[in-house]
């Protein structure tokens, strides 16, 4: 018979040991990206997992060779501006709907909901034909609005029940304090729901910067293409260099791990305030 | 005297405020009737009429519908679907819940690593996954098959090179993709069990794997339901890692619903039949979540949290 | 300051009226109270009186100013909420400024007007903390100081204390006290405890079905309750009500014989016929211990006794009723002691069968006992 702190230390210690295996045999897509992106034209197409030595020639090839900070600035502009937009859209609207409960708000949050259940693939075509109507192909405007209407529902979803989840008494307070609506929403409205604006601003950076579908027909014009449609080019010119490929492809996944890292604990915490319900 | 013209000026003013105040509510409609609902009604309109958008078109009736229904294409891309979504919805559930649980009530200090590192492929780029798992899947030098080679599964070509295997090979990306994103809602909804009904179930001798069965899978029902509900919708919006990976082949054995509709759109041109796709594939969406919203409730939580 | 009329107004929420029709005037410089059982209307009249809540019909008078449809600010009341309400990513500073702020006054008033108020609510060193570091009675000056900063016409207050633990609330008590002197704002205070009501208010409007059942000073409603629902509210332990029939009624004395036992003559200021049903009321404090024999002595027995050193309560039990007594002489009594009581005749209510109070209470109720000149030093 074991005592029960051994017994303890030791399930901890063997659940720690199966989860590290776990994760090793999760991030063998990513270190073999890395490691094809390490080698030399030689090693290029050894099917091992790993090889040796390692060299960063590639890396310093592909970033000489391609406008990848172009690439970037685009994503970045894209990115932000949707963010932007959609974080102050979405708060406005879940601020009439569940501080000012002004009439008609509830259907007007009912159909926009429905906007979450709509597959981007049926909306393609249309958009597409909306965006060369305006003439907004090949244009920031053409994705950040489009990507924007997109990301409404969910951040509304989110920032709705958390206006809701707030002491009602504290947006009394507020009108006793002389506030008007406007006034409500930016001092009161949201710092209080900064968790949730939080989990919205990433999540939907996040989604944003990886969205595949929309970019890829709006966006035709090679400066203006973003960094999730650019590795298909890639693979084409590359197709005889997996090395340069994948360190192009390690590049373009990187920035945004980074990020996550840096905001991981922001992002579960507004998880675990409840963020996801509604 | 005085006091009635108060009353009138206060009332005018507090008329004014109230309709001013619907400027909350006006970008977040504008956006939607610009970019959601006119382009959904354009598309079942022109889903109506044959011949492309350039080169006028005529009235067609449901002849757009027909020719889809009776393409094979159609029920490919239909079975492959069904299958994408009975497997990666339940297989994600599973690994992320048991994840979630394991590194919720048995980790601590390595707790955000854990969480950090499993949701990483979610936040990688889905066209440079495609592009690393098509080099894993490759014949010859692709790791796939040198390293199966070792448990006894020989394969003799790239699996997403067959029409049989190759949207089993597409799901299995999927999955590894997304399982961090199950884990992860999981993970907020452990956190948010309350506590005083995990220590009264610990009181009534529930442990181990009977509190985690008994207890605490039935008290995560709201993140499964959501799950389900956005599960559901993710698979209809797959896209990217078919089109990146397969293209829809071998001979369209792969094909979704996503790179039917592009190819019918963008490649051959035919709106008319993209636009009754779109259509159909909306009126699915549609009906399997108001079907769910129905038998399990509108809710996308992961906490055990009661909505009023 | 400001004299608040409340004329006619009706609430309803949907097709539930919460508030029939009630008209109501609070003075200049008063301080009144609004109190009665939880759900009486008391705070949503509050928030009416506020501009938080909408009424359906009926006037809101600042200053004879109709401000029915008027936002809290432009009636000029301040408010302390019931959670206090501050603003939890405010420090305390910025908390009982920001009404300040946003009429757009001067920085430097800002700055001198909040540190009067945290100087008078003795917060000065907890300026930069926010509300979450703070401790209950700590939040609840801040919400106070919120409200003062404001020089508000209408200083009203929802239920202040009842987040409180039992001691703080007793000296946050005493501190409103004071601060009803220092400000002497018009203020309206809703409360569910008859001891925050009796202890501070000029005023006391008791509230019972969104109705108005009385309004006077807390020694009217203590001596003089209109009728049995004030008398059983007002007073700890409450009044004791004991069933009656008069037997005789001669001019303005009635006879009643109460089902337990012995026979009253009471004052009344209106007729009242033989044989009609009537209730009693005695306050515990009012029944005397008398010895056994004693002219108008009845006996009952002690079904509980509870001791606090200051009191004792004794509960009895009479057939179908029940009483409590308060000594407050030391004498310490057991359960099941036999105990001779009288029920002085003077200081006892009467009730119609309606509620309404029947007896005269204006000359056999003691008034006021000033202190004597031995007692009171200058």
């Amino acid at each position: 018979m074991m005592a029960p702190l051994v017994r303890n230390r030791i399930r901890g210690m063997v659940i720690h040991a199966v989860l590290f295996i776990v994760l090793g045999f999760w991030m063998v897509p990513q270190v073999y990206m890395l490691s094809i992106g390490l080698r030399t034209p030689a090693q290029a197409f050894d099917a091992q997992l790993f090889t040796w030595p390692v060299t960063f020639d590639n890396f310093v090839t592909v970033i000489s060779d391609n406008p990848l900070g172009l690439i970037f600035l685009n994503s970045l502009i894209i990115t932000v501006a949707t963010v932007a937009i959609v974080v102050a859209v979405s708060s406005l609207f879940a601020f009439a709907c569940a501080i000012l409960r002004l009439k008609g708000s509830i259907f007007l949050y009912t159909t926009l909901l429905t906007t979450l259940m709509v597959p981007l693939a049926s909306m393609v075509l249309p958009l597409a034909i909306l965006l060369k109507n305006f003439g907004w192909v090949n244009t920031y405007i053409g994705l950040i609005l489009p990507y924007a209407a997109l990301g409404v529902p969910f951040a509304m979803v989110i920032l709705k029940s958390f206006m809701e989840d707030a002491p009602r008494e504290l947006f009394e307070a507020a009108r006793v304090d002389g506030c008007n609506a406007w006034q409500t929403y930016w001092h009161v409205a949201l710092p209080l729901v900064r968790p949730a604006l939080v989990f919205v601003t990433i999540w939907q950076f996040i989604v944003t910067w990886n969205e595949f579908f929309l970019a890829l027909i709006v966006l035709t014009r090679s400066e203006m293409k973003t960094l999730t449609i650019v590795p298909m080019q890639y693979s084409g010119l590359y197709m005889a260099n997996p090395g340069a490929l994948f360190a192009i492809l390690t590049l373009i996944a990187l920035p945004l791990i980074l990020l996550y890292v840096l905001v991981q604990r922001a992002f579960v915490r507004g998880l675990l305030a409840g963020a996801v319900k509604g | 005297m005085r006091a009635g013209s108060v009353t009138t000026a206060v009332e005018r003013r507090s008329a004014s405020r109230a309709s001013r105040l619907y400027l909350f509510a006006l970008p977040a409609t504008l956006l939607f009737v610009v970019f959601i609902a006119y382009p959904i009604v354009w598309v079942a309109g022109q889903s109506f009429y044959a011949g492309t958008a350039d080169r006028g078109t005529v009235f067609a009736g449901l002849a757009n519908y027909t020719t889809v229904l009776s393409d094979p294409t159609f029920w490919t891309v239909v079975r492959n679907m069904f299958l994408w979504g009975i497997i990666t919805i339940p297989v994600q559930m599973l690994i992320g819940g048991l994840l979630a649980y394991f590194i919720e009530r048995h980790t601590h200090a390595l707790r955000g690593f854990f969480r950090t590192m499993f949701f990483l492929p979610v936040v990688t780029s889905v066209s440079v996954i495609s592009l690393v798992w098509v080099q894993i899947y490759a014949p010859y030098y692709g790791i796939a098959q040198e390293y199966l080679k070792h448990i006894g599964i020989v394969m003799m070509t790239s699996p997403i090179g067959d029409p049989k295997t190759a949207i089993y090979a597409l799901i299995v990306v999927n999955i590894w993709q997304w399982t961090g994103f199950s884990m992860l809602m999981y993970i907020a909804g452990i956190a948010n069990l309350p506590n005083e009904v995990l220590d009264a179930a610990r009181i009534d001798g529930a442990r181990g794997w009977r509190l985690a069965v008994h207890v605490i899978v039935p008290m995560l029902a709201p993140a499964t339901k959501s799950l389900l509900l956005l599960g559901v919708i993710g698979t209809l919006q797959t896209f990217p890692i078919v089109h990146l990976m397969t293209g829809g082949g071998p001979n369209r054995a792969s094909e979704v619903f996503g790179t039917f509709i592009f190819k019918q759109s963008f490649v051959l041109g035919d709106t008319g039949s993209g636009a009754a796709l779109s259509v159909i594939v909306l009126v699915i969406a549609l009906v399997l979540s108001l079907i769910q919203i129905a038998v399990l409730g509108a809710r996308l939580s992961p906490a055990g949290k009661q909505d009023p | 300051m400001a004299t608040l009329s409340i004329d006619k107004i009706t609430k309803a929420f949907g097709h539930t009226t919460v508030i029939p029709e009630l008209s109501l005037t609070i003075e200049d410089g008063e301080f009144c109270v609004l109190v009665g059982p939880s759900g009486c209307g008391k705070s949503t009249l509050l928030r009416i009186i506020a501009g938080l809540e909408p009424i359906s019909s009926g006037r809101i008078l600042v200053d004879g100013v109709d401000m029915s449809g008027a936002e809290p600010p432009e009636r000029g009341v301040a408010m302390v909420f019931q959670s206090y309400a501050l603003y939890p990513h405010m420090d305390v500073d910025r908390n009982i400024g920001f009404g300040l702020k946003i009429a757009r006054t001067p920085a430097a008033e800002i700055v001198e007007r909040v540190g009067r108020a945290a100087e008078k609510l003795r917060l000065g060193s907890y300026l930069k903390r926010k509300p979450r570091e703070l401790s209950g009675g700590q939040r609840q000056r801040v919400a106070i100081g919120r409200a003062m900063t404001r020089k508000p016409k209408l200083f009203l207050l929802d239920e202040p204390l009842s987040n409180l633990d039992a001691a703080l609330r007793v000296g946050m008590r005493v501190e409103i006290a004071r601060l009803k002197v220092e400000l002497a704002s018009t203020m309206v205070y809703v409360t569910h405890d008859q001891v925050e009501a009796m202890t501070l208010a000029d005023r006391i409007v008791v509230m019972n079905s969104g109705r108005i059942e009385q309004v006077g000073t807390p020694l009217d409603l203590y001596h003089r309750p209109a009728n049995l629902f004030v008398a059983g509210f007002i007073g700890s332990p409450a009044m004791n009500f004991l069933n009656g029939k008069v037997v005789a009624s001669r001019g303005m004395v009635t006879t009643v014989a109460l089902s337990m036992g012995p026979t009253l003559d009471i004052a009344v200021e209106r007729h009242i016929e033989p044989g009609d049903s009537v209730t009693l009321g005695i306050r515990p404090e009012h029944i005397a211990l008398a010895g056994e024999g004693q002219a108008n002595a009845h006996v009952v027995q002690a079904s509980m006794v509870e001791l606090l050193g200051s009191d004792t309560f004794i509960h009895a039990n009479e057939g179908e009723e029940s009483l409590v007594i308060r000594d407050s002489h030391g004498r310490i009594a057991r359960a099941g002691d036999r105990v001779a009581i009288s029920l002085p005749a003077r200081v006892c209510h009467l009730f119609n069968s309606n509620g309404d109070r029947i007896s005269d209470a204006t000359a056999a109720h003691a008034e006021p006992v000033p202190l004597s000149p031995e007692e009171r030093v200058d």
